[in-house]
């Protein structure tokens, strides 16, 4: 009975109650996409990272630590006996990192070399192409970002400069075969690949490695007490960190647009309670406790976000649709952000919880905001509301 | 006849051997005029870049090869800028933040004030002698002077240029020319050295030019306007204290 009192009071609203439940359907919709498009951000980031540098998992040399740059030109270690054959078939991809200068078009540039195997096809970096031919310079790979900063095409020659394991300078004449569109900034920006062979020679540090990706984290069993294996948690843990970072930041817009979508319903409800003054009277002269009263408001506002919920089905799907199909592409010029996921449409999924989390949380406030004035009627006398006072 | 060639061959070499000097000789006379107990210079460096030149001005002390002090004076941006050396460590001070930073690991790849040096041309430490060994490759005339060609090798691995070659005046011991090369043979920087005057009882060139092969431009110039050697040097003076007074 209480249902069908309050959704006849609902209709009866008209124009009042169709503003409310367009509102949180509005904030609902806007909730979705944006907890949608961090998810997907963050889920087609790790896949890049995974596909570009990850692999199934890493082992990383003790001496580096990519936070302090002063153990980088020594951030290598002897590759373990036991990798060797996995690396011959391609289950491990040894890396090396060394910090160099180039000089582009005459001018002097920081950027660090790195080494990895032209044969490798276990990471998505077209290392094919640093394969190289007696006489050439060597082919180097550099991304669009490092392109773009270092003023440097497909073809052109540059010379790097590194220092060896000993200290002496050692400089040799490198061409761009590709450039490369990684979508990963930290493998793109400030970063010349070469053959792991050349580079490993060029610092005079033959069979060593800075980093090992692994096929399957199984393989960390080859590690040596050079090597640590970094699980994923930790490789990833800026990435989510970031994205943890970057949407509580957005969270606080939409924290004001569900403030006033509730406000609206709030608002509603007292000016109802106010207005509805006699009709509540006349439900207790009939028999109804305060307490189903309170109850029937409070249903009035569940109804609201009920309405809500069906309404952003019904406007957000499209939007959700094409989002999920076309997917969403940043403005250009985000990629210099350095964050992986920036260089193409990040495409939308919807998982349940999500879904469910943000159905519940939205609610629970709005059944909140539609109880708290409710309350008020427990403190009206029956015969001064009968009375209208 | 071929015994023929072969005396003629050898009493040729013999003949050429006898005309180049000993290398280390040469090195040893070289760094007798360049190395010093201590030293106080007065030094402009003239930084050119591609749209202007500008001119830094110093002060500078050393102690053997180990320790070094720069103060800039000029220009008024740079002045009070501060560098320290002692051994392999190097550190900055600048008045305007009130900060001394350590130049490390691959900050000394930079660039010093834009110049054609960078920080870890500073690091290095010089004595020919002892750092390389050498071989006379010939003679020539350079800058208007008899020079004796010397081709370089490092003795250490850690040496930060593998190869060098000089051009070394036969009178004065000074150098006038040297290229500095990678492992790979690749030529990295070139430095010319003139005005080369009596400074008590040693050879000192007061004009000297940096030049980065591998980058473009006219390179760096360096002025010594006054320079004197085996000078005794205020305590104190190499010690990070000193940075910020």
């Amino acid at each position: 009975m209480l249902l069908k009192l309050a959704l006849r009071n609902i209709i009866g609203n008209g124009w009042r109650s169709l503003i409310n439940v367009f509102i949180i359907a509005l904030v609902l919709t806007g909730l979705i996409w944006m907890e949608a498009m961090w998810f997907s951000w963050l889920r087609l980031a790790k896949t890049q990272q995974q596909e570009w540098e990850f692999a199934g998992g890493i082992l990383r040399a003790k001496s580096y630590d990519p936070y302090d740059v002063f153990s980088w030109e020594r951030a290598y270690a002897p590759i373990p006996l036991a990798a060797q054959a996995y690396i011959a078939d391609g289950g491990i991809v040894p890396v090396l990192i060394s910090p160099s200068v180039i000089y582009p078009s005459g001018r002097m540039m920081n950027a660090m070399v790195k080494g990895i195997p032209h044969s490798q096809d276990l990471l998505k970096l077209p290392s094919a192409d640093l394969q190289s031919t007696a006489g050439d310079p060597i082919p180097a790979i550099i991304g669009t970002a490092m392109a773009k900063s270092a003023k440097l095409e497909a073809g052109d020659i540059f010379t790097l400069r590194v220092k060896d394991s000993a200290g002496a300078f050692n400089a040799i004449d490198l061409q761009i075969a590709r450039v490369m569109d990684c979508p990963v900034p930290s493998l793109d920006i400030g970063t010349v690949w070469i053959d792991l062979a050349a580079l490993q020679e060029l610092k005079q540090i033959p069979g060593t490695a800075t980093t090992l990706a692994l096929r399957n984290a199984s393989l960390s069993a080859v590690s040596s007490s050079d090597f640590k294996e970094i699980p994923a948690k930790e490789f990833f843990a800026d990435l989510d960190q970031m994205v943890k970072t970057k949407a509580s930041g957005q969270s606080l817009l939409f924290l004001m647009l569900i403030l006033l979508a509730m406000l609206a319903v709030f608002d509603t409800q007292a000016l109802a309670i106010f207005k509805r003054r006699k009709e509540i009277g006349m439900l207790t002269a009939l028999g109804m406790t305060k307490r189903q009263i309170i109850r029937l408001f409070t249903m009035e506002g569940a109804l609201y976000m009920a309405g809500a919920s069906m309404l952003t089905a019904i406007l957000g799907f499209p939007l959700f649709y094409y989002f999920g199909a076309k997917g969403f592409s940043l403005p250009a010029g985000t990629e210099g952000f350095g964050v992986a996921g920036f260089n193409e449409p990040i495409k939308f999924s919807y998982p349940a919880p999500l879904i469910v989390s943000t159905l519940i949380i939205l609610f629970l406030l709005t059944v909140l905001v539609s109880w708290l004035p409710a309350r008020k009627i427990a403190r009206m006398s029956p015969t001064a509301a009968l009375k209208g006072k | 006849m071929n015994k023929l060639a072969a005396i003629v061959l050898l009493a040729l070499c013999l003949g050429l051997g006898a005309a180049l000097p000993d290398a280390s000789a040469i090195l040893r006379a070289v760094d007798a005029n360049l190395t010093s107990s201590s030293a106080k210079s007065s030094t402009r460096m003239v930084i050119h870049g591609k749209r202007s030149s500008r001119t830094v001005g110093s002060i500078n002390w050393s102690q053997g090869s180990q320790k070094f002090f720069t103060e800039y004076t000029a220009p008024p941006r740079e002045k009070g800028t501060k560098m320290l050396k002692v051994g392999s460590n190097l550190w900055i001070y600048s008045p305007g933040t009130d900060r001394t930073i350590q130049i490390s690991g691959n900050m000394l790849k930079q660039s010093v004030m834009g110049s054609d040096l960078s920080y870890e041309d500073f690091m290095e430490e010089t004595s020919l002698a002892e750092d390389y060994s050498s071989t006379v490759e010939g003679e020539t005339v350079y800058d208007g002077r008899a020079c004796w060609i010397l081709n370089l090798t490092a003795k250490k691995p850690g040496k930060a240029y593998y190869k060098c070659k000089l051009y070394v005046d036969k009178t004065r011991s000074v150098i006038l020319y040297e290229l500095l090369y990678a492992k790979s043979g690749k030529l990295l920087k070139s430095v010319q050295y003139s005005d080369v005057a009596r400074i008590g009882t040693r050879w000192y060139p007061r004009y000297i030019l940096f030049k980065d092969e591998l980058k473009d431009g006219r390179g760096t110039e360096y002025f010594v306007e006054s320079i004197a050697f085996d000078i005794s040097i205020p305590p104190g003076t190499f010690t990070k204290a000193s940075l910020k007074k």
